[in-house]
């Protein structure tokens, strides 16, 4: 029988009871959709790791003080994490190249009769020229293929130097918005402004920046800022030591491993952390490399998909006895159908491919009906999953070939069983 | 029609086919001889379970016998996989039903059509079909499904669909069972017209009023014939001869 005829025969077939077709199809529609958002998922979670690759340097170990989560608010563990630990750093392990430091604070501004409440910024000079990796921002329309050039984030007047850091110099670079709002068309270099009860003079204005955090974690306005050096907000902010968060750059990437252990063996022996009998270390600080930040987040991706995978096999099987049921029962309403055809000349592999065409064909609308839902609930998906899922093209061929392989799977049988009928009995069936 | 050099399209030498029913064994045929020829009109009669069916069935490559030898024109099938009586089935026989087994989702053009799709070669199947229509007198019907055609109608579109593939031999069972007596007749004459041209037809029925239509009639009892009547040139096979045998 041609494939033409096959298909005309399917689809008299399937149109015949087409609400029982229908409800057939929901297994696979619901396995297919699954299989579609399963692999949006990775697909997203590979889109963001690769984002993450670009812009956090391989070479940085994030260090952070460690915090627990009590009451409803992160209570530090143990030593704080100090600025002279972050100085420290690079002259005391050999694989830390330099540091930067960063501090974050609150605190009223004020300029004349202007007075601004806002998130100010203590950190070093090598933190502005990385403001890419660190804050993941952006100067405004920047072409994504370029390298950023460290100067390119200054508007106007320049970035503080490491002097000027250590020295605990006042002078602060201001975000552009912050900068406007301030002093309006003022010209803001030289300026002295108030920052709670300190005067700290205005020598940069930075570009208007953009966030190209995917991950949205980043969601205060990159424009709104103010940078201090960190040894003038400690200075000006703060009576006991605050923890820093300190980016360490590391001479050898390849050796980032060994480069964590250096540091981390540093920091116990700076915050006097011993030990425990199990030869456990129970640190107050984390370390983060680019490659932890991935490992997690493959990690939840993973995890996810699994759980889909495993929804997605369930309602396939599901699916598939749902239509091999459906076949069964087709097969023998149509008995009679099959004898009458037996007798004009239809050989047992000329019934078992209209039976099975059959089945592949209610699995395959169901499998373009799993399309059209999967493509719908990728933004839902992605919202359970930190806003990480991308439709992969390439996945709608494959889901669509699973939907129509669960045709084949559980329509083989009712097939099968149709070309074993016997023609006389089949004849004579009422 | 019966001359040397021509082979039966049907030949049988101690056809035997035996049912298994539980543990016991019952002899459905024991022992059948028969040679149709070319062209020649045979009827069958018999009481219930006599093994007219299972005879037709066998006639019919749809069963194989438990013994004996089956020549179907010139061809032994008794051997033949289940693949191999199908394309027999497609090539030689028609085979045309008491209940006429049309598919009713299907036009009567699609139902004559059927038997063209299973042929390995394509080939213009819907022309044809309306050719084998038209010859059956129902040209103006093609698109009209089963359930809008009345019995009569249906058992032309039937006769077409086994007329479709230019079968030799046509088997019919009962084809008249259905159809009242005026309808019957239109069909047996259309048989008869099928006969003349050469086809050769084995049917089985029940009612003396068809017998006459055909050149010879057997009688079955119990798996066996038991009398052969021929229609002598200007008169029938009655139940008045088969009364006096």
């Amino acid at each position: 029988m041609s494939v033409i005829n096959l298909f005309h025969t399917a689809i008299q077939g399937v149109s015949g009871n087409k609400l029982r077709a229908v409800l057939t199809m929901l297994g696979v529609v619901i396995g297919v959709a699954s299989v579609i958002t399963m692999l949006s998922l990775g697909n997203g979670a590979r889109a963001a790791v690769e984002a993450t690759f670009r812009h956090l340097g391989s070479d940085h170990v994030m260090i952070s003080a460690k915090q627990i989560y009590e009451n409803g608010e992160y209570i530090p563990v143990g030593s704080t994490l100090t600025y002279l630990d972050g100085l420290l750093l690079p002259v005391r392990v050999e694989q830390v190249k330099k540091v930067d430091l960063s501090l974050r604070a609150h605190a009223r501004l004020r300029y004349g009769r202007v007075a601004l409440e806002m998130n100010i910024s203590g950190v070093t000079a090598g933190y502005i020229e990385n403001l890419l990796s660190q804050a993941k921002v952006v100067p405004l329309g920047w072409d994504d293929n370029h390298p950023i050039e460290p100067s390119a984030y200054l508007a106007w007047g320049r970035s503080f130097t490491a002097t000027e850091v250590l020295e605990g110099a006042k002078v602060c670079v201001l975000g552009i918005r912050t900068a406007q709002d301030l002093f309006a068309w003022e010209n803001p270099i030289g300026a002295k402004i108030r920052v709670g009860r300190w005067s700290c003079q205005v020598i940069g204005v930075l570009k208007e920046l953009e966030s190209i955090d995917t991950e949205g974690q980043f969601t205060s306005n990159p424009n709104e800022a103010l940078f201090l050096p960190i040894s003038t907000l400690i200075q000006m902010h703060y009576e006991d030591e605050p923890s820093v968060s300190i980016t360490a750059y590391v001479r050898d990437e390849t050796q980032m491993e060994a480069a964590k252990q250096e540091i981390a063996a540093f920091l116990r022996q700076r915050h006097g952390i011993q030990p425990n009998i199990d030869g456990q270390f129970n640190d107050d600080f984390t370390l983060v490399t680019r490659k932890d930040v991935l490992g997690s987040q493959q990690e939840a991706a993973r995890t996810f998909s699994l759980l889909l995978a495993t929804m997605a096999t369930v309602s396939l099987i599901v699916g598939g006895i749902g239509i091999m049921n459906v076949m069964l029962v087709s097969v023998t309403e149509r008995t009679r159908e099959i004898g009458v055809r037996m007798a004009v000349g239809a050989r047992p592999r000329d019934i078992v491919a209209q039976f099975l065409f059959e089945a592949v064909l209610i699995s395959s609308l169901g499998g373009l009906l799993g399309i059209v839902l999967g493509a719908l609930s990728i933004p839902m998906a992605a919202r359970l999953n930190q806003g990480i899922a991308l439709l992969d093209p390439g996945s709608l061929p494959l889901s669509l070939g699973v939907g129509m392989l669960t045709g084949v799977i559980f329509g083989l049988y009712p097939a099968v069983r149709a070309a074993r009928l016997n023609s006389i009995e089949a004849l004579r069936y009422e | 029609m019966n001359n040397e050099s021509d082979y039966p399209v049907i030949y049988t030498e101690a056809l035997t086919r035996t049912y298994k029913i539980g543990s016991n064994q019952v002899a459905a045929l024991r022992g059948i001889d028969l040679s149709i020829y070319r062209g020649e009109f045979v009827a069958l009669m018999g009481a219930s379970g006599s093994g007219k069916s299972t005879l037709l069935h066998l006639l019919g490559c749809l069963d194989n016998p438990t013994s004996g030898k089956y020549l179907l024109e010139n061809q032994d099938v008794s051997t033949l996989s289940a693949g191999q009586l199908a394309n027999l089935r497609n090539q030689h026989i028609g085979f045309v039903f008491q209940s006429f087994n049309l598919l009713p989702q299907m036009t009567a053009l699609n139902n004559v059509a059927l038997p063209l799709q299973y042929r390995q070669q394509a080939n213009d199947s819907k022309a044809r079909a309306m050719e084998v229509l038209k010859r059956v007198g129902l040209a103006e019907r093609i698109h009209h499904l089963p359930n809008e055609l009345s019995g009569g109608e249906c058992q032309r579109v039937a006769i077409a669909r086994a007329l479709v593939v230019d079968p030799g031999i046509l088997l019919a069972d009962e084809p008249t069972g259905n159809l009242d007596s005026h309808t019957g007749i239109e069909i047996m004459q259309l048989l008869v017209e099928l006969s003349e041209e050469g086809r050769s037809i084995f049917m089985v029925t029940h009612d003396w009023q068809l017998v006459r239509f055909a050149h010879r009639c057997l009688f079955m009892r119990d798996g066996q014939f038991v009398q052969s009547l021929n229609a002598y040139p200007g008169a029938h096979c009655t139940r008045r001869q088969y009364e006096r045998n």
